[in-house]
């Protein structure tokens, strides 16, 4: 018997190659999309899950208020770690993390005749008994033991040494302009698994850190470093984050910071806080493209449905006659639905197959290291999905077919119910709707990096490099910057403590004090040092008053500050008023106009520039547009002689820029993906219900013909249902997608107006689909010769 | 009228040529009323879809009123046979989305008929016909004999010269029969519609003022 039904399912699919083809790509593609979607959110779901302590594993937080708002950050005291450990019996370890490149520092490590650019951090001696990133050499509570030692990745000791056998070797190191000879090498680490959102190529110890480095760590009215708590098992989070709401208040009783704590692996996927409440993060997007996910394979099983129904009227010959020679029903709802099983598994097969082909560009586009492994738990999940949408989208034709009168199926009478057909209409509008919203949501994000991209950011990016300011260049800023400005093609150089374009502003004071300022305004600064030439550089203009200048001299007391700042501190006349800086009084010399300094989702916040060359870290240099290679090649040679050993290792401007942006862009490139399958997959279902729609009318289009329809008649008259259908999913799909896609634009302060072209650009979009993938079944129904379908036997 | 020489259609099925029609050789005059006879499978549906410009033939001439049929395209062809020629079918062929109104209409919504002059000659059919209390049914709703006479109506309506019937009784009892020949006799002789039917029957094909024997595509002489 199943002989038999494997024997009739292989002809029936031979016989009908075109929608085997249809369902085969339609189901595959689906579940493909759906499984590597799904390995995308499970891998998003484990991002720093990887640490053994990962239950007890949390992140001490910062609440302040300015203007108002609740403002929540990550940096606090270098000494909090240590203090709440002895304080707090709840506690079980503490650790400071300090990592300088989000303040704009890059370290340079060396050891005799090698040079290196390395990530590294500062850590408290707990570090690594607290992550899991484990050590291949040396001791986890000695290894950052004595204030000098310095752990490194194998990757490193390779690059440097040759070797992994590097315990007890000395190495050096260089940040701004700090450098430190005879570190000892104390341990060596395993790669960190791609789902850590701490990368490091180097571990320093936090002692160093605010001994030497910044010694302002050792008061308790600065922040730089993020605390890690490993709570005790059992301990209420939430009385817990009550309890150390004011602990910063015993050591300092003026802080503005309250505290409070978050689950270290939540900080991924729940990142984001407005007004000082969590609000979401990037497990929108897990949320969004499961969502996508779910809908692309639902929208293949509906089409299989549908399909296979259409389908239905050229098999159920085959079904009367089997139920006029003695079949059960159950015997026939066993074989259509093992038949679609069977296509099921089928298309699972081909479906892990594009898995496999597709995933490197996938994880090109996603930064991520996804593999298809089989694990068991996988399999199941797979071949259980599979199998259900296999059931779920045989069922319906199963018993669909196996319901027909025998009689009346062999007399060549089928008739649908209105209910079938509404239902039917309704999965296309479904699909209708699904595809618009996701051009819709394609077109959006694409229009807003665009502006992003081209927005006019108040200085000239294009034609600027950065590198970093070590060795002789830092030792002698002044005299390098001359002589660099001396090569052909260099159009202007100066000196800055952190680039322009930085994600985060970690350079911040609330150490400002003007006139008529009132205990509660409370304004965090952006702070950035500068040489001479700077804002010449950038091109930034000066709105009134100068620019720092070698003319006046003794411009170490002057300061300018951006239109905002002066905005937020209310002053009239602002040239020549004098504000306290630090302690030290300084004059305002000097207004430029706003310019983003921070992404577009911030708005540009106050902003004071100060001379100060010491303080700077990082070479800024404008070079003539149109002769960049040859310019580059010109310093790069200089750069090799002035400061040997040391890379030239520069990033042009507007790619920091751009950077800003990657998940963005990856977003974009993803929706774009998926909006690409769901219309495929919407097509393939649409050409189904044009194909069952023409096959269920062929009669009445036999009759119109012989009455004196033309071609075009009946094509107009098969489609216009489908326009009909088209216009209901717009009606829902448009309202719907401009929320969608103002709610996401509303995470940016610098945003695109959707307007109407999006909607007119997606509608011509899907109903010149529509009409291609219509047309071609209307087409062949209206080019029957209608004595075919007029025939009575 | 209609002239046909040497037409011949075959179908190839397996490397054989299978005749469906060998050699037909026919005149027909207006206002005549021919029968053609003959068993299933003679070829007698094929005569009349070839009559009715609905199937090629593959060899011969074929002339209608005057015009070369086998040298007309498609387009052309069409508008030839929605003009002058109407269709009876034995399974009536209504479209069941349509009412008895709407199906009447429908030939005359392809020959770009303006609404008025619709609504008239519609309204004058159902009058005719007696059927003006049925004209918003749907064709399920009425019995076979009343469906054909809508069929009729149809072919009627924007009225033809030549009327082409296949098997138009095979469905009705002999009662509902017996009404339609004497519809078409009254048609052919007051009217002066020329029509061709396909019968079984030797008293329907009676009614006709000239009888067609069929046989394996051949015309019985």
């Amino acid at each position: 018997m199943l002989k038999h039904y494997i024997l009739i399912s292989i002809r029936s699919l031979k016989r009908h190659k075109g929608s085997f083809f249809i369902n085969l790509i339609g189901l595959s593609t689906g579940m493909a999309c759906a499984l590597i979607i799904y390995l995308w959110v499970n891998d998003e779901m484990r991002f720093d899950k990887f640490h053994q302590k990962d239950s007890q594993l949390y992140q001490v937080m910062e609440v302040s208020r300015e203007n108002n708002i609740n403002i929540v950050h990550e940096a606090t005291q270098g000494l909090l770690a240590d203090a709440m450990v002895k304080d707090l019996p709840e506690i079980e370890s503490a650790v400071s993390v300090m990592n300088l490149e989000s303040q704009g520092l890059y370290f340079t490590v060396k050891i005799p005749g090698k040079t290196l650019k390395a990530t590294g951090i500062f850590a408290g001696k707990g570090f690594f008994n607290m992550f899991s990133f484990r050590l291949k050499r040396g001791n986890a509570n000695q290894v950052l033991a004595d204030r000098n030692n310095i752990v490194i990745s194998e990757a490193l000791a390779r690059n440097l040494f040759g070797t992994e056998d590097v315990i007890g070797k000395t190495m050096e190191w260089e940040v701004a302009g700090i450098i430190k000879k005879q570190v000892q090498i104390a341990g060596v680490f395993e790669p960190a698994p791609s789902n850590s959102s701490m990368k490091f190529d180097f571990v320093l110890t936090h002692d160093l850190l605010i001994s030497e480095i910044w010694t302002n760590g050792q008061h308790w009215w600065n922040e730089g470093p993020q605390t890690y708590l490993v709570l005790k098992n059992g301990t209420d989070v939430n009385r817990f984050n009550a309890k150390i709401k004011d602990y910063v208040k015993k050591y300092h009783k003026e802080t503005p910071f309250a505290l409070f704590t978050r689950h270290y692996s939540d900080a991924y996927l729940y990142g984001n806080y407005e007004n000082g409440v969590q609000s979401g993060g990037r497990i929108a997007y897990v949320k969004l493209f499961s969502l996508v996910a779910l809908f692309i394979l639902l929208i293949a099983c509906i089409n299989f449905m549908n399909l296979s129904t259409a389908k239905a009227s050229s098999r159920a010959k085959e079904v009367g006659i089997k139920k006029s020679v003695g079949s059960s029903r159950r015997a026939l709802i066993f074989q259509f639905l093992s038949e679609a099983v069977f296509m099921s598994l089928l298309s699972l097969v081909v479906a892990c197959v594009l898995v496999v082909l597709f995933l490197p560009v996938f994880n090109t586009i996603t930064g991520k290291e996804i593999k298809l492994i089989a694990d068991p738990g996988l399999i199941i999940l797979l071949i259980g999905s599979t199998l259900v949408t296999g059931v779920l989208s045989g069922s319906y034709p199963a018993f669909y077919l196996s319901g027909f009168n025998p009689v009346s199926v062999l007399k060549g009478k089928l008739k649908n119910s209105i209910g079938e057909l509404l239902i039917r209409k309704g999965l296309v509008v479904f699909q209708f709707i699904i595809s618009l919203v996701l051009i819709v949501a394609v077109l959006v994000i694409q229009m807003q990096m665009e502006f992003v991209q081209k927005k006019n950011l108040g200085y000239e990016k294009d034609n600027v490099i950065q590198f970093d300011k070590e060795g002789s260049a830092a030792q002698n800023t002044g005299t390098f910057l001359e002589q660099i400005k001396k090569i052909p093609g260099v159009v202007n150089a100066s000196a800055i403590s952190q680039s322009t374009v930085q994600n985060g502003n970690n350079n911040t004071t609330y150490g400002i004090e003007w006139p008529r300022k009132t205990a509660n305004d409370l304004v965090n600064f952006v702070v950035r040092n500068v040489d001479y030439d700077m804002i010449e550089t950038l091109g930034l203009k000066v709105k009134e008053g100068r620019s720092f200048s070698r003319q006046f001299g003794a411009d170490s007391t002057k300061l300018m500050f951006n239109e905002t700042a002066i905005k937020v501190m209310g002053l009239k006349n602002p040239i020549g008023t004098k504000v306290v800086m630090w302690g030290k009084e300084m004059e305002i010399a000097g207004i430029v106009k706003d310019f983003h300094i921070a992404s577009m989702y911030e708005p540009i916040a106050p902003l004071v520039f100060r001379y100060d060359p010491s303080r700077t870290t990082l070479i800024m240099a404008r070079i003539q547009a149109g002769e960049e290679k040859e310019t580059l090649s010109r310093m790069a040679e200089f750069y090799k002689k002035y400061n040997p050993g040391y890379p030239f290792d520069f990033k042009f401007l507007d790619a920091a820029y751009q950077a800003q942006y990657i998940s963005e862009q990856r977003v974009s490139a993803l929706s774009k993906y998926f909006a690409g399958l769901a219309i495929l997959i919407s097509c393939l279902g649409l050409f189904g219900l044009a194909t069952f729609n023409a096959e269920a009318r062929t009669k009445e289009i036999g009759i119109r013909k012989v009455l004196g329809a033309s071609v075009s008649n009946i094509i107009i008259m098969l489609s216009r249902d489908f326009f009909k259908l088209l216009l209901i999913s717009v009606a829902v799909a448009f309202p719907l997608a401009w929320w969608a896609m103002n709610n996401w634009l509303d995470g940016f302060a610098y945003k695109i107006h959707i307007g109407a072209t999006v909607f007119i650009l997606a509608f011509l979009l899907i109903l010149l689909i529509a009409i291609i993938t219509v047309s071609f079944q209307a087409l062949k129904a209206a080019m029957a010769n209608p004595v075919a379908s007029l025939r009575t036997e | 009228m209609i002239e046909l020489k040497h037409i011949t259609k075959w179908v190839n099925s397996g490397g054989n040529r299978f005749f469906l029609l060998r050699d037909i050789n026919l005149t027909v005059k207006e206002g005549e009323f021919i029968s053609i006879m003959g068993p299933s499978g003679s070829g007698k549906s094929t005569l009349l879809n070839v009559i009715g410009m609905l199937d090629e033939f593959n060899e011969g001439e074929y002339n209608f009123i005057g015009q070369p049929v086998h040298q007309l395209k498609e387009k052309q062809r069409s508008q030839l046979y929605k003009t002058h020629i109407g269709f009876v079918f034995q399974a009536y062929h209504l479209i069941d989305e349509l009412t008895v109104y709407e199906n009447i209409e429908t030939p005359l919504l392809y020959q770009n008929v303006k609404a008025s002059e619709r609504q008239a000659m519609v309204s004058d059919i159902l009058d005719r016909f007696n059927i003006v209390g049925k004209k918003d049914l749907f064709p399920p709703q009425l019995s076979g004999g009343q469906q054909q006479l809508v069929g009729v109506a149809r072919a009627l309506v924007a009225k033809p010269k030549l009327i082409l019937a296949d098997e138009p009784t095979g469905n009705l009892n002999s009662k509902q029969g017996e009404e339609i020949m004497e519809l078409f006799k009254q048609l052919n002789t007051e009217d002066g519609v020329t029509i061709i039917q396909a019968t079984h029957s030797e008293r329907n094909a009676a009614y006709g003022s000239k009888i067609i024997n069929l046989l394996d595509g051949r015309i019985e002489k």
